[in-house]
């Protein structure tokens, strides 16, 4: 390789020249940003081994502000930090003045950064303007990720964006196709500085809720959640559920077009006057009207498919075809409002908007801000739920078994940090990084001590079936719990006989068509393996696509029977000589599909 | 009444032990690692393992990545290093490439110039002389060795043929056996004995040197041992390769499972691997041919040259809704009540 191979400069892309000493011509840009010659939204990286340089100056670039350092020092000196505390400059004039720059992440690749004043050395180009915020978003806004294993928090940020809550204040005006609404949403007692930054407290998700680290005769076992009836029937988790159901009237070519309006008795697949009976005389369903699966939430008639029939026989009426909307299986609520409006290609659009009451249930999910989610089990009578000395019900029971194989020591510090706070009545700062985990624990314990609680958090209970004392102390906090979206009110399914497909004969798939499971290949060899044979026949025949087919004994080939002249018919040969076989539908359809191609499968057959 | 413990778990008539076999040999497979962890000196260092080993063995390959072949010596001198140490020097296959440490060619005089490795010439316990005359033996040249350098007069100075030769030269063999890869001695715990480990399965060759113990000499090497022993030395092999390497990663298959499968593979007299050029591919059914990969193929095949399905296998009769001829398939009801009595009306 040469020494001094050119290096190419790319301006948001595109090659604009060379350079020969790259490292200068980097740092002199750098230079000028930092003195405000260019504006601060130039990024650039030097991408040394390959040989070229990347400026970008466009839109798109997710950009993090870093405290520059030079000379092996930060140039957020003590001077300036006490102007800020005085109010006299502001963030802006650290960024002007080259104190503070933004980074993209590819010019992150030139930077070398240090956590903390404390770290840095001269290597270092860059300090974090504070530790917690090598964060992103979710996980800045949950409190104490600093004493949770990576792999819960990991999960902890997927968990927190399947929450429900107050999730816009206007959602009384929205047509969302699917939202979620909390009663009670409260703001976290334990809470980050990002978290009251970014202003989520004014539309929260969760609820404090008072937890127990305790079994409950093997209820809670393998991550299942214990409620207590009385929290739950006084709101907690409780929330809405909305669904928005769209139709309009589109337009054909030829003239013909949707029409909103209660099908006729007339009408191709019209589905019986008990069906319509909630629409009123604009077809459309009326709001606060209760509904429930298969009632028709929008009548509409729609030409038909094909042109000769819409003739009819007379030729007089239109010939048309129910195409209305209907409430899909499993689901029913009250009508929360419909809209009338009109679509962008100018046809009637009407959105339908169904709200449905969803009170925690054995199977809904609930997950707190540490990555330990779990599914209901049960919801106890608050008489049967243990109780401390001084009367505190928990709302929830986590079993302890799962606190240490998955090293979430920041739930358990939460619910101490939460326990602390509700004594006070104040709120608790978890901020990562801002304070050592020892003395956090210290300062809670003593607040919790000076309420004359156990400074760790551990309380006597009682049995509450029982009214035995419990031989351990049980640890009690308050966490933050959020509920998740998956509720079993919009999964379960169940299917015992139902729709088949066309083509195959065989039972549909899918919950939205009400279809069953399918047995597949690795199910059919364990059948096969332990030689059931017969069951195996039942499984994928009898219970699936089982046809009954006439095979001409002479030609091997199918034919069917002719109805007028009540007689046997083989298209090939016009003999009547058959045997009735039964067969897979799917074995028919591939015979089909093979003659189609002009290959003849005969079958021979014994009697 | 422990016999007839015993003969429960016998396989009975019917019973679908290959669907079993493929089953246990299949599930341990989904939890065996890809890369597995080695402890130093231990010979799997040097060996494929795990599931690429298993996949390797099951799919017919003709030369094993890692060949690895057992030399056990004669009685007489199994006990000796030193004599142990000489079979290596004769079985040991040594290449001018891994001596050579830099080659300058001479093209205005024709000559060659190879610098050996001192430390290779060491470790191959070989001479620079010793390499000099052996070329000047096999290709007729003129060579000079003077300490680690030997210079060789190819006899012509047309460049393309002193690079031919150049690199004939290099390519050749020094010492030892074609194929047999490097030798490593061992020394079992138990009897103390030596023996020696080869990184090349050439068999046919190593197995005729005197002091090789004819009748303990294996390889890994399935179509090497087939080759020289048959099929049914070839099918041990498989079965105990299988379980060898599912050993290793501490995957406890039954030993009937695996020899079910090498049973399979070899059954014809020459070794199919199990997949789409073998086993699958040569079902008697088109049906169940043409439900396994390439169905396209198998159809146009079966149009064209009028193929007949009897009918005998577990998947076609899945695919048209027959009871399978498997487990309670298989019995059929010989004579019916009604006509039971019959016969006798007739006596």
């Amino acid at each position: 390789m040469v020494k001094n191979e050119a290096t190419h400069v790319y301006l948001n892309g595109r090659d604009i020249g060379i350079v020969e000493d790259p490292a200068k011509f980097v740092s002199e840009i750098r230079n000028a940003r930092r003195t405000g010659v260019i504006s601060g939204e130039v990024n650039v990286a030097h991408y040394g081994k390959q040989h070229y340089i990347n400026i970008n100056s466009d839109r798109g670039r997710v950009r993090k502000p870093y405290v520059i350092i030079e000379n092996g020092k930060s140039k957020l000196t003590q001077e300036i930090i006490e102007k800020l505390k005085n109010k006299e400059i502001n963030f802006n004039y650290l960024f002007r003045n080259g104190i503070v720059e933004y980074l993209d992440a590819e010019e992150e690749e030139n930077a070398l950064v240090a956590f903390e004043e404390k770290d840095i050395t001269p290597k270092h180009t860059h300090v974090e303007v504070d530790i917690a915020s090598i964060f992103g978003f979710t996980v800045s806004t949950s409190p104490y990720p600093e004493h949770n294993s990576i792999a819960r928090q990991a999960m902890l940020a997927n968990f927190i964006k399947q929450s429900q809550g107050l999730y816009a204040i206007n959602f009384n005006q929205r047509f969302d196709s699917r939202g979620y609404l909390l009663f009670y949403p409260q703001v976290p007692i334990v809470n980050t500085v990002s978290y009251r930054k970014a202003n989520i407290q004014k539309h929260p998700s969760g609820q404090n809720l008072v937890v127990a680290l305790s079994t409950y005769y093997g209820y809670n076992m393998q991550d299942a959640v214990v409620l207590n009836r009385a929290s739950v029937e006084r709101g907690v988790g409780r929330s809405l559920f909305y669904k928005t159901y769209t139709d309009e009237e589109r337009r054909y070519p030829g003239g013909q077009r949707d029409r909103l309006k209660i099908p006729p008795a007339t009408a191709e697949g019209y589905m019986g006057e008990h069906f319509y009976s909630k629409l009123s005389d604009d077809g459309i369903i009326e709001p606060e009207m209760d509904v429930e699966e298969g009632d028709v939430l929008i009548g509409k008639v729609s030409p038909p498919r094909f042109l000769e029939e819409s003739m009819g026989p007379s030729g007089i009426e239109e010939k048309v075809r129910d195409d209305s909307t209907v409430l899909k299986t499993g689901e029913t609520g009250v009508v929360d409002s419909v809209m009338v409006t009109e679509s962008p290609g100018a046809t009637k659009l009407v959105k339908i908007r169904i709200r449905s009451l969803r009170v925690p249930e054995n199977g809904d999910k609930f997950a707190s801000r540490h990555g330990q989610k779990g599914v209901t089990s049960l919801i106890v009578p608050p008489e049967d739920m243990p109780f401390t000395d001084s009367g505190i019900i928990p709302d929830l029971l986590l079993n302890p078994h799962s606190v240490p194989s998955r090293m979430t020591f920041g739930h358990l510090l939460e619910e101490l940090a939460g326990k602390a706070g509700s004594v006070k009545g104040r709120m608790i700062d978890g901020t990562a990084f801002a304070e050592d985990g020892l003395d956090r624990m210290d300062a809670y314990g003593k607040m919790l001590e000076e309420s004359g609680f156990d400074k760790y958090g551990e309380e006597e209970m009682y049995d509450g079936i029982t009214g035995m004392k419990f031989k351990a102390r049980i640890f009690t906090g308050v966490a933050y719990y959020n509920r998740l979206y998956h509720m079993v009110s919009n999964k379960m399914q169940v299917r015992s006989r139902g729709k088949v497909q066309i083509l195959t004969h065989q039972p549909t798939e899918g919950k939205a068509r009400q279809g069953a499971l399918r047995f597949g290949e690795m199910e059919r060899d364990t059948l096969i393996g332990y030689g059931a044979s017969l069951l195996l026949k039942e499984r994928l025949l009898d219970q699936s696509d089982k046809t009954n087919v006439l095979v001409c004994k002479q030609c091997g080939n199918i034919g069917y029977y002719d109805h007028v002249k009540r007689v046997n018919v083989c298209p090939i040969d016009k003999s009547s000589d058959f045997v009735e076989v039964e067969m897979s539908y799917a074995f028919k359809v591939l015979l089909d599909e093979i003659k189609s191609l002009h290959i003849m499968p005969r079958m021979k057959v014994n009697e | 009444m422990a016999k007839e413990e015993k003969n429960k778990f016998r396989v009975q008539y019917g019973e679908a032990v290959g669907t079993v076999a493929a089953q246990s040999l299949g599930e341990p497979g989904t939890q065996m690692i890809l890369r597995s962890f080695h402890y130093a000196g231990v010979e799997s260092t040097i060996s494929t393992s795990g599931l690429p080993r298993i996949v390797e063995l099951v799919d017919a390959k003709k030369k094993p990545t890692t060949p690895i072949t057992y030399i056990y010596l004669d009685k007489g001198i199994a006990k000796s290093f030193d004599k142990a140490d000489e079979m290596v020097r004769k079985i040991s296959e040594v290449t001018m490439n891994s001596v050579v440490r830099r080659v300058d060619e001479n093209f205005a005089k024709g000559k060659i110039r190879l610098i050996l490795s001192s430390q290779e010439v060491e470790a191959a316990r070989i001479t620079t002389k010793g390499v000099a005359s052996k070329i000047s033996k096999d290709f007729g040249f003129e060579t000079k060795a003077d300490g680690r350098t030997i210079e060789i007069s190819v006899g012509t100075r047309d460049p393309k043929k002193v690079r031919a030769e150049r690199v004939r030269i290099m390519n050749s063999i020094i010492s030892g056996i074609e194929g047999a890869g490097k030798v490593m001695i061992r020394q079992d715990e138990q009897t103390k004995e030596f023996y020696l480990i080869a990184s090349g399965s050439d068999i046919e060759s190593i197995i005729d040197i005197p002091g090789v113990d004819s009748t303990r000499i294996i390889t890994n090497d399935v179509f090497a041992v087939y080759r020289l022993f048959g099929v049914e030395a070839a099918r041990n092999v498989i079965a105990d390769e299988l379980a060898k390497t599912l050993n290793e990663q501490k995957i406890g298959v039954n030993r009937r499972h695996l020899a079910l499968i090498a049973d399979a593979m070899t059954a014809r007299g020459n070794i199919k691997g199990v997949g789409r050029h073998g086993l699958s591919g040569e079902k008697g059914s088109v049906l169940a041919r043409a439900a396994y990969e390439e169905t396209v193929k198998h159809l146009v095949h079966a149009a064209v040259y009028g193929e007949i399905d009897h009918m005998n296998g577990v998947t076609e009769n899945v695919l048209v809704g027959k009871q399978v001829p498997v487990g309670t398939g298989t019995v059929k009801l010989a004579i019916k009540k009604e006509d039971l009595s019959k016969i006798g009306k007739k006596k």
